[in-house]
């Protein structure tokens, strides 16, 4: 039993020695040379702030550390109406704000387009309003539909919603839950973020994933105290 | 590129970065005298008749491609090709020749990309990230081969025909290859490895939020919470991190503000009230940054005789306190100029002095919470640990990998996707 010990140290024991080791009190000095600039995490979170659409946290947050927002916060409102109208249900309310904002928005974004017809089709039925339904699909998205065999099949889906008399608990129910209204109003959202020349995203999230990214790749070379819980940041010293 | 940050003098042309550059082409290491270099080190003739297969010239750069970056990249003009087949070699041991087979340090080669002429522009390049060589003619793109070598790399230029002339441009004048294109098609390609990548679901708004607790913006922190609370779920560790960065959190804020906004008189009555033993001991770091900045406030409103007075009266008790001369003599130059804004010490005057005493205030306070065990936990939020460990994690991998690649830099990302 022992000697199982043994090896098993041994071997553990060669497999760390490949890689450097780099000591709590080491590390920590590295990372005291670290030069971080306040402006620049403001402008991070401000960011984030902006992207998300919280306008009044943005205002706020520009008048309590002068940040100033990489975007015109008055069109973050605009935006979020629109977010909210689909949101809501209001598709049709949706597309005029989209429009009064940039007309070439759709114009440029068919899959968009769709998408957002797609959605008044199932408000559409969702009301029971099947013949206005059934008009507006044929009239609106067949034709659309016709272009582009992807369409095509969406269409058919959603239509399938009035073939069946519980359609809550049909194959196509998702259509009708509230996530296909916010996967609608993300679309939208990011469109016009694009629009406005705006990265889409914001970027904390990207900073979270290139940390992981490079830990893992760190992990393969060398032994040094990874932080694995971002939130609280703490440091966890590794025990060979 | 090169981030001048000393007044004294410009760094030298052949460093960027802390790195040297390939300026010009190396006149003293080339082989013997089959080719002639011209005065401006910048053109290469090989002027007689080969006389056999290995009288080729060979002339390399000044000083090794740097490595600090993603991408290093030079070109050559083919003044005029020859009067027969030769080799250009453009990487150390890669070569395109002019037939253009791709040579890899013996003399039959491999069929690669086109041929090169008379008027062609010919580039090299060394890509950091994919760990690859690339190759370029007359602005495009004619192949990649895959790097093994590790060492340093110098960009190498060879003739071998008679009157075969090239010239070499090591970024003076602008490429025929649109190298920023190419950097930034390599840049979203690794931005999109992250895309595979899961973080926890409400990570981001935790960390705001504990940005927003830690420097005590207090009002931008209820908006957050209203707007945010769909996205986050309550979570335990929440509890422990809150007990932290919310600590003082209503008098923290008053204080920051204070400071923020020049009133430093007050500062000092409201600690006094406060957090007496902050202050107390009027020698200490504390009250040093606290003086200064009033003294700098009186400069911002003028008041230099006041400021004067003040700094008399004020800076001599700090005689014993290690570090304080280069602040103390910076804020003492401010009264040397009209308008000390445009100075080299106009620093001072703008709001990144004041979030600097003021961090070290809201520090101090986080410090008093009895709760606290780990007194590295009160000086920086999440977020900066977070963004101390990327760039140290990047900078040790870096190190570890023959000191390639671009190191971890928060401004680029901030700044990344600003258009026009």
């Amino acid at each position: 039993m022992s000697l199982f010990w043994v090896v098993i140290r041994q071997t553990a024991q060669r497999h760390y020695m490949a890689k450097k080791l780099v000591t709590m009190v080491d590390w920590e000095k590295k990372l005291n040379d670290v030069k971080v600039r306040r402006e620049d995490m403001n402008k991070l979170v401000m960011n984030f702030l902006v992207t998300e659409g919280y306008v009044d946290a943005a205002e706020k947050f520009q008048i309590e550390s002068g940040t100033e927002p990489d975007i015109d916060l008055a069109t973050i409102t605009d935006r979020m109406m629109v977010k909210k109208a689909i949101q809501d249900g209001n598709v049709e309310d949706a597309i005029e704000k989209v429009n009064d904002l940039n007309p070439e928005i759709l114009d440029t974004n068919p899959q968009l387009f769709f998408h957002l017809q797609q959605q008044r089709l199932i408000e559409l039925i969702r009301n029971g309003k099947v013949e206005e339904a059934l008009e507006f699909a044929q009239e609106e998205l067949t034709p659309r539909g016709e272009e582009n065999q992807g369409f095509l099949e969406e269409l058919e889906r959603t239509v399938a919603l009035l073939a069946f008399e519980d359609a809550a608990n049909s194959p196509v129910s998702d259509l009708l839950d509230m996530s296909q209204r916010f996967k609608t109003a993300s679309e939208v959202n990011a469109a016009i973020l694009t629009s406005q020349s705006h990265e889409k995203d914001p970027k904390l999230p990207s900073l979270l994933k290139l940390l992981i990214l490079v830990q893992n790749q760190l992990d393969e070379k060398a032994i040094y105290p990874r932080i694995n819980n971002f939130p609280t940041a703490t440091l966890e010293e590794r025990t060979v | 590129m090169s981030e001048a940050t000393s007044q004294a003098q410009s760094p030298p042309e052949d460093v960027i970065d802390g790195e040297e550059v390939p300026t010009e082409l190396d006149t003293v290491n080339n082989s013997g005298g089959f080719s002639v270099i011209r005065p401006e080190k910048l053109s290469l003739l090989y002027p007689s008749v080969n006389l056999h297969g290995h009288d080729v010239g060979v002339v390399q750069a000044n000083h090794p491609a740097p490595s600090k970056r993603l991408l290093y990249y030079f070109e050559i003009y083919v003044k005029n090709v020859g009067a027969k087949v030769g080799k250009l070699i453009v990487m150390d041991i890669m070569a395109i020749g002019d037939d253009g087979r791709l040579y890899r340090g013996h003399a039959k080669g491999e069929a690669f990309g086109p041929t090169y002429t008379t008027g062609d522009t010919v580039g090299g390049g060394i890509n950091y990230s994919a760990q690859e060589f690339f190759f370029t003619k007359n602005g495009a793109v004619v192949g990649t081969v895959f790097k093994e070598v590790k060492g340093p790399l110098f960009p190498t230029v060879a003739v071998h025909s008679q009157n075969e002339e090239v010239t070499v441009n090591f970024g003076k004048d602008p490429f025929v290859f649109d190298i920023k294109a190419y950097e930034e098609e390599q840049r979203a390609k690794d931005h999109s490895k992250l895309d595979n990548i899961s973080i926890q679901q409400d990570a981001s708004y935790r960390i705001v939020r504990c940005y927003l607790q830690h420097y005590g913006y207090e009002d931008t922190l209820k908006l957050f919470n209203i707007a945010a609370q769909t996205n986050l779920s309550p979570a335990s560790d929440d509890r422990l991190n809150d007990q932290y960065s919310t600590y003082a959190l209503n008098e923290r804020r008053n204080l920051l503000q204070l400071i923020r906004s020049g009133k430093i008189d007050d500062t000092f009555s409201m600690l006094g009230q406060l957090y007496p033993h902050v202050v107390q001991d009027g020698t200490s770091a504390i009250c040093f940054l606290l003086h200064c900045q009033k003294f700098i406030e009186l400069v911002r409103d003028a008041k230099l005789e006041d400021a004067i007075l003040y700094g008399r009266t004020e800076f001599q008790k700090f005689k014993n306190l290690s570090g304080v001369d280069e602040l103390v003599k910076d804020c003492a130059a401010l009264l040397a100029y009209g308008d000390p804004s445009k100075s080299s010490v106009g620093y001072l005057l703008q709001d990144s002095q004041g979030e600097l005493v003021a961090d070290a205030v809201n520090a101090a306070i986080l410090h008093t919470n009895s709760r606290v065990k780990d007194a590295r936990l009160c000086m920086h939020s999440s977020l900066e640990r977070l963004i101390r460990q990327v760039t140290a994690c990047y900078l040790e991998k870096s190190s570890l990998e023959w000191d390639q690649g671009e190191a971890f830099q928060l401004r680029r990302m901030v700044e990344s996707g600003k258009k026009g």
